[in-house]
């Protein structure tokens, strides 16, 4: 992604980016073991709402799909669902070492690498785990982003399309759907 | 009815919603408070609002769109005929059956375009939240009916009348101290707050009938929520609290009662379904019936008794 | 127009189209069409000439304002139904008798509202029973025809009996003078007697069994009669012991409960338990015509206690909610008859998602529980709210609780088979269902414009029932224009038909202004992220409320106790066969013998 586009919103768009960057609602996808590190994020040490930040029950009604640790193949397919499900502006908060190259995963047959190979990722939070203040920069520099405008993974996911379904189906390999009990 | 009569009746609805939408926002910084966090701003719930309406959305056909239109339609007519302080915009329809059940309409085009979205937990949020509704509204009908019964009236604004010029021991919750306890009690049902909100539990059933609203749908339910809020609390203020003399009046007691509905919220636990069903037909229902005996038979309470 | 070629002309058309359906099915089917319709025209038309007394071999007619209103409520459930009997004659086994028994039933239903003395009254009332016994048995069930005639025979024989005791006293059948002179034990006798017809076809609480039963069995194309109108023979009855049995008066010197006569009170009673029981019952049905059968059950009660208040607002609401439910049933009905048409089923959880398939039917169905659960701004909420009013008027607290308890459960069980029908995931088998066509589209569309007008334009039914309030001797309800005006405050339908109409509009353009959203497919939903590919899974709906019932479930069935009955009945006639036809008779009259002479000496001695 270009970082330093040139700004060519208009007002309402403008504005629009003003109320996204002040509310997020996220929905957690906490397969893995980063979820941990949420709930002290959410409650009276960090509080989140703070930043006009909470937790929502479904895609549907979520800002960012935060992708909380490593991803076995078997879940992408899930996450990718989710992730389509969601309304745009949409964003992408990944989260601790593994979303970024594997982490300790690095060499496992099952997990993904690289997230951002299969999903558009508009901000990284490295560490294993990060802990809740790193957390907490790390959606400031979201807002930031989506102030600016910067924050346009949503977009990139549009316009690249099948370069991302490529790779999503060289992940996934062949799968042979029975019914909802047999995959 | 003129055009002027629509014109206020615009004006109202927007009042309400910049009052109730800010109330809603200083009282998540309540609850925030009570949590020991610092809380949102004031002016989150209008974020969150216009957040939601700028989004993309997602619809499930004709009828998922209907049914919102709908909701929200019926919930802001009724906003309409709410007497504030003794002004309304239709004069003379402030009935309260009417009330109670054009907000039939907006909660039945809210479950309908819930249903409509083909998603099981919206359905078992709905069938939650009718439920929960024959909980509350039989021991607070029979409350009413009971107010009808002693003052010869069923207008919001009138009842509200009758009991200013009294200082505070004039208002129906002192003069029928039981039939203001399950007042108080359904308000917390009607508001879906704890400990009657297992309909909209986000954890255990997503959210219930709000599951797959995004976009400006979801905005339309936040609004509609805020619109349903004003109408519930405005019910009990003016059938049990005497209203508002003035709008300063009201809106100040307006803020006093949901806060305190709030804070009872914000320190409860969650009944299941079941349980709420059980605990409204034991205890308020009880305590409302004895009350309208007492009303009926002996006369007490409507005049002043102390 | 006059009434007995309407009757003529009926029944001899009823003889017709036995014949016709015989050569051509369909042809048959449409006859029924014309002689409703004509019946429900000659009618209408009728209203000039109320006030005429005529008759017919034996039978004597009066032509009075409330037969009117009940004839002509009757007749449009008949008439509005018939549009669907010629796509029904290829399912029915004898489609013959059935047109026949139709229309051989709506003659009768016109000649009982009209009857001047009782003996026209009872048969026509029994020409009625007799004939939808044979249609119901053409339905899915020959056992609930059984059940429908027992309990319709019972309340028959009462009330011929209290006739005939009426008769002994003031020697006379003609209706406003028969049950002159009754006073003490013998009028309390005579009017529980009297009544007993009506509560069974009204199905008041010991008898509502025959309602789910009959509505649930019946061919789809009679239960909207059933519903709409048969029913409401039974208000008739209820209306006739209030008036032309003067109940206030008679019992006037009796114990009072809040200013109505005991005996009076208890029926309202029997009515306020039969709301509580129908929508109890109703939630949890999983069928969806018993579901709506139940219902009537509990607007049976409504329907009751408005009319036996017989005041100012209360009567008129229950006479008002006679046509807003005969109207709302019938639609409702036939919403489902159609469904059934196209997916053969009324089972709630073998269907769903049937809106994107039959849209116009969803609305009609929509329209008709929105009035039968009394909200605005359909019809049932100007009734519901008139009997309201009344109650708390009298202030009968217990009652107006069932009244509230029945209305708010209505929310649950008329939203039931909305959602598990027309919302949720179409299945699989209907997905290339089709909407019926126009010809069964119009009676449904037609019911569904007059429940809105109803409710938009009440005063122009309560302008009706007015002119029967004032003709039975009450006070009748204060109209302004558009306005019900009562002691406890005033209603304009219109203006919050038109205040809604604004709201909606507000609503309207904030949702057009903004962007138009993405249509996806009704599997796109959310599931926890998990693939679902089987569309049945996705349906939420058998037992929708088993939180709720669970916390009912024990309470005890009334049909169990009735079935418990039967068999002792059963038991006994077969202890009185072994006595008499066993192998050594002439044993038992010995001992029979026997204790009669032990009975007569010791009735001496003592």
């Amino acid at each position: 992604m270009v970082l330093d586009e040139k700004d060519n919103r208009n007002v309402w768009e403008k504005i629009g980016d003003y109320f996204s960057a002040n509310s997020i609602w996220m929905k957690w996808y906490c397969t893995g073991c980063g979820a941990i590190e949420l709930p002290p994020t959410m409650t009276s040490r960090y509080d989140m709402e703070r930043l006009g930040m909470g937790p929502m029950a479904t895609p549907r009604q979520a800002d960012v799909l935060l992708i909380t640790g490593y991803l076995s193949t078997k879940t992408l397919r899930r996450v990718i669902y989710s992730y389509e499900q969601m309304n745009s502006p949409r964003f992408i908060v990944a989260f601790g070492s593994c979303t970024i190259n594997g982490g300790i995963y690095y060499d496992s047959y099952a997990t993904i690498g690289r997230l951002d190979k299969y999903l558009p990722v508009d901000l990284y939070i490295a560490g294993c785990m990060p802990r809740p203040e790193v957390v907490m920069n790390g959606f400031n520099e979201l807002i930031k982003m989506i102030k600016k405008g910067q924050a346009k993974g949503w977009k990139h996911y549009q316009e690249n399309y099948e370069w991302y379904k490529k790779n999503q189906l060289d992940s996934l390999g062949e799968v042979i759907i029975k019914d909802e009990f047999h995959e | 009815m003129n055009v002027m009569s629509f014109v206020y009746g615009f004006l109202v609805l927007l009042g309400v919603f910049v009052f109730q939408t800010t109330l809603t926002g200083l009282n998540r910084k309540v609850t925030a408070r009570l949590q020991k966090r610092y809380g949102a701003r004031w002016y989150q719930q209008f974020l969150d609002i216009f957040k939601a309406l700028r989004k993309d959305s997602t619809s499930h056909g004709w009828v998922f769109d209907f049914g919102v239109i709908m909701a929200l339609g019926g919930i802001m007519a009724t906003v309409i005929f709410i007497p504030v302080a003794g002004f309304e915009a239709f004069p003379g329809l402030d009935n309260i059956f009417v009330i109670s059940y054009l907000l039939a309409v907006g909660m039945l085009g809210m479950a309908m375009s819930a249903a409509g979205s083909g998603n099981p937990w919206a359905s078992i949020g709905v069938a939650r939240a009718l439920t929960n509704m024959l909980a509350y509204d039989v021991p607070l009908m029979i409350v009413i009916f009971t107010l009808i019964f002693a003052f010869d009236s069923s207008s919001l604004s009138e009842i509200a009348a009758l009991q200013q010029g009294m200082g505070i021991l004039g208002w129906n919750a002192f003069r029928m101290p039981l039939g203001g306890i399950v007042a108080v009690i359904a308000l917390l049902g009607m508001l879906g707050k704890k400990p009657f909100d297992s309909f909209i539990a986000p954890t255990e059933i997503a959210s219930g009938p709000m599951v797959e609203y995004g976009g400006k749908h979801l905005g339309f339910m936040f609004i509609l929520h805020e619109f349903m809020t004003f109408i519930e609390v405005s019910i009990i203020l003016s059938l049990f609290f005497g209203g508002g003399a003035t709008i300063w009046e009201y809106m100040l007691k307006y803020a006093v009662l949901y806060t305190f509905m709030n804070i009872i919220s914000g320190v409860m636990p969650r009944f299941k379904i079941d349980q709420a069903v059980k605990y409204f037909y034991r205890v308020p229902l009880a305590m409302a019936i004895v009350q309208g005996l007492v009303v009926i038979f002996t006369g007490l309470g409507v005049t002043l008794w102390f | 127009m006059n009434l007995t070629i309407i009757l003529a002309v009926t029944v001899v058309l009823a003889v017709v189209s036995f014949f016709i359906t015989r050569l051509n099915k369909k042809a048959g089917g449409f006859l029924t069409v014309i002689a409703s319709l004509f019946a429900f025209v000659g009618l209408f038309l009728l209203k000039g000439s109320i006030g005429g007394e005529f008759s017919i071999f034996y039978f004597s007619f009066k032509i009075t304002m409330v037969g009117w209103y009940f004839a002509l409520i009757m007749v449009l459930a008949y008439s509005m139904t018939s549009f669907f009997n010629p796509f029904w004659m290829d399912k029915m086994m004898y489609p013959g008798s059935y047109n026949f028994m139709y229309l051989l039933s709506m003659a009768g239903t016109i000649g009982m509202f009209f009857a001047k003395d009782f003996i026209t009254l009872f048969i026509f009332w029994e020409t009625v029973v007799w004939s939808s016994t044979f249609i119901i048995q053409l339905g899915k069930s020959r056992k609930a025809s059984y059940v429908y005639y027992v309990v319709s025979a019972i309340g028959s024989m009462a009330t011929l009996f209290a006739i005939m005791m009426a008769y002994s006293v003031s020697g006379t059948f003609v209706i406003s003078e028969a049950f002159a002179g009754l006073s003490g034990g013998a009028a309390i006798a005579v009017f529980f007697t009297f009544i007993l017809s009506g509560l069974a076809k009204i199905g008041i609480f010991p008898f509502h069994v025959w309602l789910p039963a009959a509505h649930g069995n019946a061919p789809h194309t009679f239960s909207p009669v059933l519903s709409g109108g048969l029913v409401k023979m039974g208000a008739f009855i209820a209306f006739l012991s209030v008036t032309a049995f003067p109940a206030y008066e008679i019992f006037s010197g009796m114990f009072k409960v809040m200013g109505t006569p005991f005996p009076i009170y208890f029926l309202m009673a029997l009515g306020a338990i039969s709301i509580i029981v129908g929508t109890l019952m109703a939630i949890k049905q999983e069928d969806a015509k018993k579901l709506l059968a139940y219902s009537s059950v509990a607007n049976g009660g409504y329907i009751l206690i408005g009319i036996l208040m017989l005041d100012q607002v209360g009567f008129a609401g229950g006479m008002m909610h006679l046509v807003n439910h005969a109207v709302a049933s019938a639609a409702a009905f036939l919403a489902i008859a159609a469904v059934a048409y196209r997916t053969g089923t009324t089972k709630m959880s073998e269907m769903g998602g049937m809106i994107h398939r039959m849209p116009v039917t969803y609305i009609v169905y929509l329209v008709a529980i929105i009035s039968m659960a009394g909200i605005p701004p359909m019809g049932g909420f100007v009734s519901k709210w008139l009997i309201f009013q009344g109650l708390a008027d009298k202030g009968m607290l217990f009652l107006a609780a069932a009244a509230f308890f029945g209305s708010i459960g209505s929310f649950m069980y008329v939203f039931r088979p909305l959602s598990a029908v027309f919302l949720g995931q179409t299945f699989t088998r209907d997905l290339k269902k089709k909407e019926v066509g126009f010809f069964m589209m119009l009676p449904m569309l037609i019911l569904t414009a007059l429940s809105i007008l109803a409710g938009v334009f009440p005063n122009t039914i309560l302008r009706v029932i007015t002119e029967i309030q004032a003709s039975v001797g009450i006070s009748p309800v204060t109209l302004a224009e558009n306005t019900i005006v009562t002691v406890n405050g005033y209603l304009d339908a219109f203006r919050v038909f038109i205040v809604f109409g604004f709201g909606f509009t507000i609503a309207f353009v904030i949702f057009i202004v903004r962007r138009k959203s993405k249509k996806v497919e009704l599997m796109d939903t959310y599931t926890s992220a998990e693939f679902i590919h089987t569309r049945e899974l996705l349906h939420y709906s058998s037992k929708f409320y088993a939180p709720f019932e669970r916390l009912y479930d024990k309470a005890p069935d009334t049909m169990k106790l009735y079935k418990k009955i039967a068999v002792k009945i059963g038991e006994l006639g077969n202890l009185t066969e072994s006595l008499f036809y066993g192998h050594k008779p002439e044993k038992t009259v010995f001992w029979v013998m026997i204790t009669g002479i032990f009975v007569v000496i010791i009735g001496g001695v003592v």
